[in-house]
């Protein structure tokens, strides 16, 4: 089976940590984002990937290489010249999805994360026998995204709201679909956006699925949402494999810590946190609800919270970091220095507090 | 002494990509030494200055950059000028002496007898041809190009003090904290190839001071401000000042404008006095027109020949506008550059800013830096910056604000920055 990966453009949302590496390969729970998603693929028999960028590949071929060895699953990038939508890059991908086998194919969102139910997924699309088959998520708010109501029994998709001013439902798009090759005769190869082009014609004809994804769901594109992501990711983990979680006297709810990461004494840790490869946390530090990049440092006493700390940063000894404080790639924060919310782009030294939330460039 | 062959070797210190981040967001797309003023990269200027002095053998550019961001613009500089410029890639950080001595076989591989170094980041009118005749006369191992500027600025810079007879460097200190002399260094400088012997010693002193240090392990242990590594050298803290009043260095003074193009704000204002010296050197370069056939241009405006501006726009002062531009009817630009291949549509305004590569500007859109009191100008000459490919749409109003690459702006926005 194929599937097509929807990596889209320059991730400016969850700069500054897109300035030194493209999104996909941005860490989530100690793992490149995308490599979530293509181990959920591999597993149902996924063989080939196809990436769809509109930005320089060159950065990430040679850690897609690393990926093909290791899985053994060939992943390649279809490269838009110019932007084409949500749908426009199966059609630029065509000849890659269709290969004559009749199969169905997937579709994802990058910045999806979610428990993958694929194999569930497959089954729900055999059973209903229509073309198209979308997974949807229930939401609080349904009138800030696209509604999908639906019929309950079968779960055929009658129609699309875009941000209803009434409740029509409560089930978005989650980003993630099942669809059969002939779906790709309807896209032209322009920009296209499946949400409102094509998915509303192949409900019309009736060939729209939806499945209601099972587990949690969270657009990651944002550090607000990757921090609210990566609880509920740890969340689901301590049901699957809590072996996975790290367990002591020092460590308090979900925690994901790397084997080749140190810990020091007196240390309390959690919740809801990843300490990433190679990262030394030194004695007395406090870290909660917060990632923690490969190679980071935090020395003693510091107190994190609610904040991604960027690969090989520092955080100097009695240091407090908190409320969305994220550091970029190689920033060293000095000891006893407050950050409340700061934003700080790549290789810079902070020296003196930051009150508010404000932008370090 | 007039000798045989007085084979002069410049150098130009080009700095590096992580080191400074003050240039940003303008950094994140391009080296800083190959950012446009004036219609040029930044470095094209200290390089033309070096061509005027006579017997000029090489110039050499050092940094921290990959060798392939100066590759293309060091061949077709060299073309262009008919002067060997060379581009060498510092392996690890030495200090500003101690890169000078790690490449002192390519310099004194056309056995100079003077060595001209300057500070890629500095805009000056170079008088080189004068400082060299100066230097000369002098007879010491090195002249240093000084400026007078006011008191209050004086300690982000060198501060020194000269003789006023003799010009010699008396008392040299690096950003002092309490006032030594409103007489600052400007990064120019000129060598006589001693200045090698003077950094060896410099060398030899903390190679010994290192193994000390070794055998000594309560210093060991010290880490309260970073030990730099012994093969250090710094030009300005261990060489000029312990050096002051020795009778081996003298000074040099500019008249002419001298300044440090350390953000982007400042590069705007470097590009305006570029711009004032092609009016008095070269005034062929800059752009005219009445409005009749050709836009009407005020003060000092550059436009690359490849871009198109409508005739009913209106120009300058102090613009510079890139290949590829274009500029639309009725469009007003005040002091700003304008990045390759940008499109300004028709009535827009930008004031006081620097639109980035590929960046569009709607109908109507407003780009503008205001600040309120002329005082404040000095301390952070806040402009309006558009990183690559922004997107303003029409009638959307930017103010002091910094957007960084690939952003459309569909409402108004001020003080912000834009991630």
């Amino acid at each position: 089976m194929k599937a097509l990966i929807l990596v889209g453009g320059f991730g400016t949302r969850l700069r500054p940590l897109t300035l030194s590496f493209p999104k996909p390969l941005v860490d989530f729970a100690n793992k490149p984002m995308i490599l979530h998603q293509i181990e959920a693929l591999k597993e149902v028999g996924v063989t080939e990937v196809v990436l769809a960028i509109n930005y320089r590949p060159e950065v990430m071929i040679n850690f897609l290489k690393d990926f093909e060895d290791k899985l053994g699953i060939t992943i390649t990038c279809s490269q838009e010249t110019e932007p084409l939508g949500t749908a426009g890059p199966l059609a630029l991908a065509r000849d890659k999805l269709a290969d004559g086998s009749g199969e169905p194919f997937f579709v994802l969102n990058s910045d999806v994360i979610s428990e993958y139910p694929f194999a569930e997924l497959i089954e729900f699309h055999k059973r209903h026998g229509g073309e198209a088959t979308i997974m949807v998520t229930k939401v609080d708010e349904p009138s800030k995204y696209g509604v999908v109501v639906m019929e309950e029994a079968s779960g055929r998709v009658e129609r699309f709201v875009e941000k209803p001013k009434i409740f029509v439902g409560n089930k978005i798009n989650a980003g993630i679909y099942l669809l059969n090759p002939s779906v790709l005769e309807r896209i032209e190869l322009r920009p296209t956006s499946i949400e409102k082009e094509v998915f509303p014609k192949i409900a019309a004809d009736q060939q729209l699925y939806a499945m209601v994804l099972p587990g949690f769901w969270m657009d990651v594109g944002q550090p607000r949402d990757y921090i609210t992501g990566l609880r509920l990711y740890l969340d689901s983990l301590k049901k699957k494999s809590a072996a996975r979680l790290a367990t002591g006297a020092h460590v308090v709810g979900n925690v994901l810590v790397h084997e080749s990461a140190k810990i020091g004494e007196g240390c309390l840790i959690g919740p809801d946190v990843a300490i990433g490869p190679g990262c030394a946390v030194d004695d007395g530090v406090r870290l909660s609800r917060c990632t923690v990049m490969r190679g980071v440092r935090i020395k003693k006493h510091a107190c994190i919270s609610n904040s991604i700390i960027g690969w090989h940063s520092t955080v100097g000894q009695w240091a407090r970091i908190e409320n969305m404080t994220i550091l970029g790639e190689d920033v060293h924060v000095c000891d006893e220095v407050y950050s409340n919310g700061g934003v700080v782009l790549p290789h810079k030294e902070i020296k003196s507090s930051i009150l508010k939330p404000e932008i370090v460039m | 002494m007039a000798g045989a062959e007085q084979r002069v070797v410049a150098v130009i210190m080009v700095g590096g990509p992580t080191k400074g981040t003050r240039f940003r967001p303008l950094s994140l797309n391009v080296p800083k030494p190959l950012f446009p003023l004036a219609g040029q990269p930044m470095v094209h200027h200290p390089i033309s200055a070096c061509r005027r002095i006579p017997n000029l053998a090489q110039i050499y550019l050092i940094g921290f950059y990959e060798e392939r961001e100066f590759a293309l613009y060091v061949s077709s500089i060299s073309n262009e000028l008919r002067i060997p410029v060379r581009y060498l890639r510092e392996d690890k950080p030495h200090g500003s002496a101690g890169g000078l001595y790690s490449f002192r076989d390519y310099i004194m591989e056309d056995s100079p007898s003077h060595i001209v170094l300057l500070n890629c980041d500095v805009c000056s009118s170079f008088p080189l041809p004068d400082m060299l005749e100066a230097h000369k006369k002098y007879g010491g191992m090195g002249t240093l190009l000084v400026n007078k500027v006011s008191a209050e600025s004086a300690n982000q810079f060198g501060e020194l003090v000269a003789d006023p007879d003799t010009n010699e460097l008396l008392h040299y200190t690096e950003k002092p904290e309490t006032f030594v002399s409103d007489l600052i260094n400007c990064g120019v400088y000129i060598f006589t190839p001693n200045i090698f012997n003077a950094i060896e010693d410099v060398l030899k002193q903390k190679k010994d001071r290192a193994n000390l240090r070794r055998v000594s392990s309560f210093e060991a242990l010290q880490s309260a401000t970073k030990a730099l590594p012994a093969d250090f050298v710094r030009l300005d803290q261990d060489i000029l000042s312990p050096l002051a009043g020795k009778k081996e260095l003298y000074t040099y003074q500019t008249l002419d404008f001298w300044e440090q193009i350390k953000t982007p704000g400042m590069s705007l204002r470097c590009s305006g006095l570029y711009l004032s010296q092609f009016r008095r050197t070269s005034p062929h370069l800059l752009a005219s027109g009445d409005g009749k056939r050709t836009a009407t241009i005020v003060g000092d405006v550059y436009i690359h020949p490849s871009a198109k501006v409508h005739p009913t726009s209106k120009i300058g002062p102090n613009v510079s506008i890139s290949a590829n531009a274009r500029v639309g009817a009725g469009a007003r630009l005040i002091n700003c550059i304008i990045l390759d291949d940008v499109e300004i549509m028709e009535n827009a305004v930008v004031i006081h800013s620097i639109v980035g590569w590929k960046s569009s500007i709607g109908k109507w859109s407003r780009v503008q830096a205001i600040h309120l009191g002329e005082g404040d100008h000095n301390a952070k000459l806040g402009i309006t910056i558009l990183g690559e490919a922004v997107d303003v749409e029409d009638e959307v109003v930017v103010v002091n604000s910094i957007v960084l690459p690939n952003k459309t702006l569909n409402v108004s926005v001020q003080e912000e920055i834009i991630l």
